[in-house]
């Protein structure tokens, strides 16, 4: 059955595309190789017999996790310029701003779709959205007046960019072993971040106490059992360096003492990742 | 389309470490983390400044190429935003300060971070006094030219991170850029807001991907505000 599925899914593709990919193809090929998973799904019920592991997120896994999130927020800026008018405040540049970040995300979207198809992998279903937290109201929304209160829409923007950047960050030690994807969800992230700093500054400007990086001075907007996930460990006081050793920072010539630079300096210059289960806890709050 | 590398430039990664140690440079600048190894002679002339192994043998380690090369970034970027901080342009704008000291807080961070993970390999360790970095370039008076050397400085490091990470093979080392590229990015989002609002991802090209850049590139932007010749011998050449 997955395989039909999957022979399905080619055959629906388009061909152009696929060959406009080729020297992409030539990269993809070998990914294979590096995805038990894959080997598997290629022998019947091979997929379902794998057990779950902690620690075997695949090359397709990830891209496939990555998609997701993309449509996640791709759909989220649609439906918010679908809105009628006067949602978007007079600034026309936040408008603007929206625009370029949905259009960025729809061509994330067709680089992942690409590069999962070319891998020989199946490009996962697409869910439906329900970015109230309702699940198509089968429960209390926790984002009712996301589209009619755009300080409401703002927030939620914040939450989604920040989780893209955490997600794809989680990701990036399971493409190691391909410099090609490596460096293009590298830049993919760093355009998230891009996005988050500005949905950062937007909300700055319109008076929420926030920076354009997540800061232990943000104001929390995250709401308890819900998004709180989407910051946590977020702040941390201890970075490491390989082999587990502590950053000693209260040693280094950073500033120390005589300004918060440990407290609020420290967790405001990483950004820190979110593994596979948190971003799809994430994902699951607004699909169903 | 966008501007990855292809597998084939992925192959010259392997030879272009295997070259490492063609670069002239002084002996004290000779990078540790070849402790092992016999230190490149000194070369007469021009003193040049060499990032990575001089010497790649079956124990010379990319990750201390990269990091050295990351750890120069941030030193340069530290350096700028200190400068800016202790004398500022009299022009900005309320909330600007701020930011420029949160910014410089970060990049200090990220050099002391990374030159604490190079540990004895930090590729100045040996120098008797630290390298003065040339801003010359810059105005720095205006707020306007603050802000746009913030930018290019920023951008430089967004697109040095997202093109030498692949050099990695430490996962560790891997999750620490990681960690770091995305403040970057930030602050370029935010320099560039800063200037024009709206700007946010206008390094972002056509396929949705961010600036990506080779060592060589990079060190081609950065050169002139160090104060001797870095030697690309030992870095990435594609």
């Amino acid at each position: 059955m997955y395989l039909l599925k999957l022979l399905a899914e080619l055959a629906t593709t388009d061909t152009t595309q696929l060959e406009q990919s080729a020297p992409r193809r030539a990269a993809l090929e070998s990914l294979g190789r590096f995805s038990a998973k894959t080997l598997a799904a290629a022998l019947p019920l091979g997929l379902a017999a794998l057990p779950a592991q902690a620690g075997t997120t695949t090359i397709l896994d990830s891209l496939g996790l990555a998609l997701q999130l993309e449509r996640l927020q791709e759909a989220f800026y649609t439906q918010a310029l679908a809105a009628p008018a006067g949602f978007f405040p007079a600034d026309a540049t936040i408008r603007t701003s929206i625009v370029t970040m949905q259009r960025q995300q729809q061509q994330h979207i067709t680089l992942l779709t690409d590069a999962i198809i070319n891998s020989g992998g199946p490009v996962p279903a697409r869910p439906n959205y329900d970015f109230t937290g309702s699940r198509n109201s089968t429960q209390p929304a926790f984002f009712a007046s996301v589209f009619s209160n755009f300080d409401d829409f703002l927030r939620l923007a914040q939450l989604l960019e920040d989780t893209g950047v955490r997600a794809y960050k989680g990701q990036v030690e399971s493409l190691i072993s391909n410099d090609f994807i490596l460096q293009t969800a590298l830049q993919i992230h760093s355009t998230e971040a891009r996005h988050a700093a500005r949905i950062r500054i937007i909300r700055q400007k319109r008076g929420a106490v926030v920076k354009p990086w997540p800061s232990p001075t943000d104001a929390s907007i995250t709401v308890a059992g819900k998004t709180d996930i989407v910051y946590s460990g977020e702040n941390a006081l201890e970075q490491s360096v390989p082999s587990y050793r502590p950053v000693p920072f209260r040693l280094l010539p950073i500033g120390f003492p005589g300004t918060n630079i440990l407290t609020q300096g420290v967790p405001e210059a990483f950004d820190e990742p979110l593994n596979t289960a948190q971003a799809g806890t994430i994902l699951g709050l607004f699909t169903y | 389309m966008h501007t990855p590398s292809s597998p084939a430039r992925m192959l010259a990664r392997r030879s272009f470490f295997r070259v490492a140690g063609a670069g002239a440079a002084v002996s004290a600048l000779v990078l540790a983390g070849c402790g092992k190894d016999d230190p490149e002679p000194p070369v007469p002339g021009t003193p040049t400044l060499s990032l990575g192994n001089f010497v790649a043998t079956a124990t010379s380690d990319p990750n201390i190429t990269v990091l050295n090369y990351a750890y120069l970034l941030e030193q340069i970027e530290a350096a700028f935003y200190d400068k800016v901080v202790t004398t500022p342009p009299a022009d900005l704008l309320p909330g600007e300060l701020a930011y420029l000291t949160d910014m410089r807080d970060h990049e200090l961070i990220h050099r002391e971070y990374l030159k604490y993970a190079l540990g004895t390999s930090a590729y100045d360790n040996t120098l008797a006094t630290p390298l003065v970095f040339d801003f010359s370039t810059f105005t720095l008076t205006t707020r306007t030219g603050v802000w746009t050397a913030a930018r290019q400085l920023e951008e430089i490091g967004v697109a040095a991170y997202n093109g030498a990470a692949k050099y990695l093979t430490s996962a560790d080392h891997l999750n620490a850029l990681g960690k770091i590229v995305s403040v970057e990015a930030r602050h370029a989002a935010l320099a560039r807001e800063v200037l024009q609002p709206g700007s946010f991802a206008d390094n972002v090209g056509t396929t949705g991907l961010d600036d990506a850049k080779t060592p060589a590139q990079v060190v081609a932007l950065i050169q002139p505000f160090v104060p001797i010749a870095i030697s690309t011998a030992n870095l990435p050449t594609t």
